[in-house]
């Protein structure tokens, strides 16, 4: 694994004798570990030409596209040398910085780097993966590189020795990882979701009673969530992309009927809702009656939250001359809902719209008569023409600690990263608490409290089609849809995928979050029964177009 | 040296006689005036992008009355829609803050940032789009009804361009 380097100076060439003269102590101890020999007293040079390569492969981008895939790398662990060769690789008129600023810190790689490196690494957790490093581009120090690696390693560690019992190990091992945190980047990339990370893990095993992340200074807990909620929408498509996804299969669902009732389980702000009555308003024929019911938590000190969002929808709906109703239903856990209080008339369509609710019903194990089996139950009993699932495409309910943190971490590494192409303040900085509530659950919490029990969308195929589901397939306009939506938030990066009628949002080929359509066909007394239920064969394809302009 | 002698007119030469007879059809037609053709005026309005009609209502008040008018923004949303749009469209438009906003809001953004790309080659866009636009619009409008005065940002994304 390493070669060694004879250069007296950080200009040799590749291809050195094996002899070294320069004594051990004089080589960083750091990079040794990582399988880099780099002279102490080289390392600011070597941290220098590093800027400069940066810049070289800044303003020649073609070529470095290039070097990325034809070129071949000599003696990478003589860093020094190997810049060198790059430098020389590009142009040399690429223009370089003329007088290179004095470095009072390292420089920081873009956080995908980093976080791609991390990955490799946890693929196989004894030995860091070097050759495989070295094919990416090392666009930050080999220190904080080897910071990165060994945070990762040591998370795991911890989470390893927490799933043992062993806390005493374990916390020390946090503290560990405090001090490697001072030497990474925590702005952005595995410094930042490393940080989250170790935060989680410090309540877990310091306080292991009460671990909610509980509400901030004294907001309710609710409303703060909405919030972060609504910031969570607007910095990243995940929201965007399920909303309109649910909204054009429920479209579709609703063709050639005039009396249609909308069961949403997590309310928030209806900002589902407009596209969806914007769009009836327009089908050919007029918009149907829409009767919207929207279950939220209750609001403490008599605010009726659920039930300005449903006025400001009717306001919507008046303005576009669509027959609107609303009706709220206030209830902390869905499993406390019963489906006399949507009040469904038998006449009309039914389409149930779940984003990221299911998994909350999720226990650690199967049992009968669990909260999900009996949601699923009188959603069945319901006959929804559709009911929209959207969920995270993750194992987050692994019955193994380690085995949930790792997935966790791999998870919202690739969230985090996505995230970085958002520019927009505070929807950023909010979205990211968001997204760490997640991530607290999942790794502090147990029991009845772990409610981000997230599965794939493997096992929910699985479940919904014991619970008497069918498959709807998401038909080519919904692909359509999410694709331009995903256009115009212009980071290159996200990827849409349609997988057996579901689609599946992601971050460069990571799916994130999956949508998928299902109807329960009506239940048939007889086999033989020649009075076959209209449910049965459904040819989603044949769907006419949903607005023709 | 020329000796002036009593001659008889010489023939005028050509260009003599072009202004000869511009100044005798001023005299005997009314100036032409665009603004009392105000058809023909909307008719080129209608032609001219987003930019320019912004600076067309910068004229004069006619121009600026006509420019300002909803119909050149419908008209304008949906020039490169491939086929009409339907006549109830309108009334959401217009409940919905006007063609104009439309146009401003969503339209442009939209069509530029998908030009960039790959998914519409030509400058003709299908009702996909325009759908996509309208849905996107009403969740701006309903935002910012519901969350009053603070100016939503749900639509910032596509006017920020983002360099990754």
């Amino acid at each position: 694994m390493s070669l060694y380097s004879s250069g007296t100076s950080a200009a040799s060439s590749a291809g050195s004798s094996v002899s070294s003269t320069t004594k051990p102590s004089e080589i960083d101890g750091l990079l040794a570990g990582a399988g880099y020999r780099v002279r102490s007293s080289d390392l600011r040079h070597v941290a220098q030409r590093l800027e400069r390569l940066d810049a070289a492969m800044v303003n020649s981008p073609a070529e470095v596209s290039q070097l990325a895939s034809d070129a071949v790398h000599y003696n990478p662990s003589d860093i020094a040398s190997w810049v060198d060769s790059l430098l020389s690789e590009l142009n040399q008129t690429a223009s370089l910085p003329s007088d290179l600023p004095e470095l009072p810190e390292l420089m920081v790689g873009p956080g995908l780097n980093q976080t791609v490196l991390a990955e490799d690494a946890w693929t196989d957790h004894d030995a860091p993966q070097h050759q495989q490093l070295n094919n990416q581009f090392p666009v930050m120090t080999a220190m904080e590189e080897d910071s990165g690696i060994r945070l990762v390693h040591v998370l795991l560690t911890c989470a390893e020795s927490v799933q043992r019992g062993d806390l005493a190990f374990a916390g020390s091992l946090i503290e560990d990882m405090q001090s490697l945190l001072t030497r990474v980047n925590t702005s952005c990339g595995i410094g930042k979701v490393a940080g989250y990370f170790i935060d989680a893990l410090s309540r877990r095993i310091f306080t292991p009673q009460g671990v909610g992340f509980g509400g901030g200074v004294g907001l309710d807990p609710a409303y703060e969530n909405e919030v972060l909620y609504h910031h969570f929408y607007e910095a990243c498509p995940y929201l965007k992309f399920a909303h309109f996804t649910a909204n054009q299969a429920i479209l579709e669902a609703f063709d050639g009927h005039d009396c249609v009732h909308v069961v949403d389980f997590n309310l928030m702000h209806g900002l589902q809702w407009p596209a969806l009555i914007q769009a009836l308003a327009l089908r050919p024929g007029g918009p149907p009656l829409l009767r919207l019911t929207g279950i939220g938590p209750p609001s403490p000190d008599g605010r009726d939250s659920l039930r300005e969002v449903g006025l400001r929808l009717s306001e919507l709906a008046r303005s576009v001359n669509v027959r609107f109703a609303f009706r709220g239903v206030a209830a902390s856990r869905l499993e406390d809902v019963k489906p006399w209080m949507l009040q469904v008339n038998p006449k009309e369509a039914v389409a149930v719209n779940s984003i990221m609710q299911l998994h909350r019903l999720l226990g650690s194990e199967p049992s009968r008569n669990s909260p999900i089996e009996m949601v699923l139950g009188w959603i069945r009993n319901l006959n929804p023409k559709i009911m929209t699932v959207i969920e995270q495409e993750a194992n987050h309910n692994q019955p193994g600690f380690l085995d949930r943190f790792t997935d966790a971490l791999y998870y919202y590494s690739t969230m985090f990263d996505s995230l970085e192409a958002c520019t927009l303040q505070p929807e950023k900085a909010l979205a990211e608490i968001y997204i760490q509530r997640e991530i607290c659950n999942v790794v502090c919490c147990e029991g009845s409290a772990r409610v981000e029990r997230h599965e794939p969308l493997a096992k929910w195929r699985g479940r919904l089609g014991q619970a008497g589901f069918r498959p709807l397939h998401l038909g080519s306009n919904a692909f359509k849809q999410a694709s331009m939506l995903l256009t115009l938030f212009s980071a290159e990066g996200y990827c849409v995928e349609e997988k057996e009628g579901c689609l599946t949002l992601g971050w460069h080929s990571r799916p994130l979050i999956a949508a998928s359509a299902w109807e329960a066909p009506l239940a048939l007394p007889d086999a033989n029964s020649p009075a076959a239920a209209p449910g049965i064969f459904v040819n989603p394809h044949s769907n006419p177009p949903i607005n023709s302009l | 040296m020329l000796t002036m002698r009593h001659q008889p007119r010489p023939s005028p030469r050509p260009h003599e006689a072009m202004q000869q007879m511009k100044a005798e059809d001023r005299e005997k037609k009314p100036k032409f005036c665009i603004n009392d053709h105000i058809d023909i005026l909307i008719e080129i309005l209608k032609h001219l992008d987003g930019p320019s009609l912004g600076v067309a209502s910068s004229v004069c008040r006619l121009w600026c009355t006509i420019a300002r008018s909803d119909s050149i923004w419908e008209h304008l949303c949906f020039r490169h829609v491939s086929s009409p749009p339907p006549s109830s469209l309108r009334t959401i438009v217009v409940a919905l803050g006007g063609y104009k906003e439309l146009y401003m809001v969503c339209v442009r953004p939209v069509l530029s940032r998908l030009l960039h790309s790959d998914l519409v080659r030509s400058s003709v866009w299908t009702r996909d789009e325009v759908q996509l636009s309208l849905s996107l619009f009403c969740v701006d409008y309903y935002e910012r009804r519901l969350l009053g005065d603070t100016s939503p940002s749900s639509l910032m994304f596509l006017c920020k361009p983002v360099n990754v």
